[in-house]
């Protein structure tokens, strides 16, 4: 099913936008046609989830970090860790096929523990808005899409955290507004590039 | 459906259960209880005098019932924060990361209170919150209360993900409820906690948040 007849089933109910023009939020749903079903909603996601724990893979074996740090950035690896898991999972049990990891490469993201704070930094924050840019394609899916936001909220966490050791300001630094903002799967997947060898996803 | 049978208060650990929170319009006070009521046990923990809430019960809450039930607990967020950072306990990075959370839930107080109205609902009242003495004179009390109401907002807003109905609606309440789990992490590591306690956010049936939110509704 596309994400277009999922919305407007919605749009039934409530007149479309009204809500979001009022909330003055800058909302945006994914493109139309980003995803062709929730099994692609998922593989996208997986495939976040793969950079996002092979990086703290190879940054957490770097030694990089110490005290407060280096253990919180051990628990985000295994939050991403769990999140592959539970993803790849729930594909196999819709009958999908789970795509691969990608190959990556984080270039200079381990020289430094500021570097590495920071490419963790940016990956949480484009996470945070990949999930909700993704979330109303799954709509329909009402155990998928609450198991989605359920992550969503974990990389919201991991982001401010991680704006706190690295000291950002709090307001555009730690936190991001009073309002998470989406990004569509395009912008998504063209932040993610330079990292991305390869991969199967689209 | 069976109305709910009324519960005795239960002991609760922070305030010793006082009751804090007092709704201005009995009507106000009705629609907590609404949605209380609509699952159940809720509104055993909503103090009434007059009228029976149960005669609200419902199958199922609308969005606007959601929107309301948010907004609520919005308002106790901000209330809380506006009070808290009155009480001048905070300073430094401290204060610099808790000032924003004010301003946050005061925002989605603002986008709540829209949102209905645009829907053509009535918002609910803004409740009269009578927090305890001590709670913002002191900065660990301060936070640790800060800490119980973020984590209650964050499994409040993913309990009700899976009932909102219009995909405009939960597009917008999961971009706040966001915001509340980065609030959440924030206030846990201010407290030498935990800020990822689990890989996945909780969730909690309206009952339950009502529940918690008890402590603080007064009429």
């Amino acid at each position: 099913m596309k994400r277009r007849d999922l919305i407007r089933g919605a749009a039934t109910v409530i007149p479309a936008s009204i809500a979001l023009q009022m909330l003055g939020t800058k909302f945006a749903f994914a493109q139309d046609g980003d995803f062709d079903n929730p099994v692609d909603v998922l593989n996208y996601a997986l495939t976040l989830e793969y950079l996002e724990a092979e990086f703290y893979r190879q940054g957490n074996a770097a030694s990089l970090l110490d005290g407060k740090a280096a253990q919180y950035l051990q628990k985000i690896q295994t939050d991403e860790e769990a999140h592959v898991m539970v993803i790849t999972d729930t594909i196999n049990k819709l009958g999908g096929s789970p795509v691969p990891a990608p190959e990556v490469d984080f270039g200079q993201a381990f020289a430094s523990s500021a570097s590495y704070l920071d490419a963790a930094y940016t990956f949480e924050n484009l996470g945070v808005s990949a999930y909700l840019g993704a979330a109303p394609s799954l709509f329909a899916e009402k155990e998928l899409l609450s198991a989605a936001a359920s992550i969503f909220g974990v990389e919201a966490r991991h982001a401010a955290i991680l704006g706190v050791l690295l000291e950002k300001p709090a307001e555009g630094g730690v936190y991001m507004g009073a309002t998470e903002t989406p990004m569509s799967r395009e912008e998504v997947l063209q932040a993610a590039a330079p990292f991305i060898v390869s991969t199967v996803t689209r | 459906m069976q109305p709910p049978t009324p519960e005795p208060r239960p002991a609760y650990a922070l305030f010793d259960g006082r009751p804090v929170m007092a709704f201005r319009e009995e009507s106000s006070r009705r629609t907590f209880i609404k949605g209380a009521a609509l699952v159940g046990v809720g509104g055993a923990f909503v103090a009434y005098t007059a009228g029976d809430p149960r005669a609200f019960a419902q199958d199922s809450a609308s969005d606007l019932e959601i929107l309301n039930y948010a907004l609520t607990l919005e308002y106790l967020e901000a209330e809380f924060y506006t009070q808290g950072l009155a009480g001048n306990v905070l300073s430094g990075r401290d204060l610099e990361l808790v000032t924003p959370i004010r301003d946050h839930e005061k925002a989605h107080v603002t986008a709540l209170t829209q949102t209905v109205q645009s829907l053509g609902g009535k918002p609910a009242e803004m409740p009269k919150f009578m927090f305890p003495e001590g709670t913002f004179t002191d900065k660990n009390m301060f936070l640790t209360a800060a800490s119980m109401f973020e984590e209650l907002g964050v499994t409040a807003y993913h309990g009700q993900v899976p009932l909102i109905q219009s995909a405009e609606i939960l597009g917008a309440a999961a971009a706040i409820a966001g915001v509340e789990s980065r609030h959440a992490a924030v206030i846990a590591d201010l407290l030498g906690g935990d800020p990822f306690p689990a890989p996945f956010e909780a969730n909690k049936p309206m009952a339950e948040v009502l529940a918690a939110a008890g402590q603080f509704i007064q009429s």
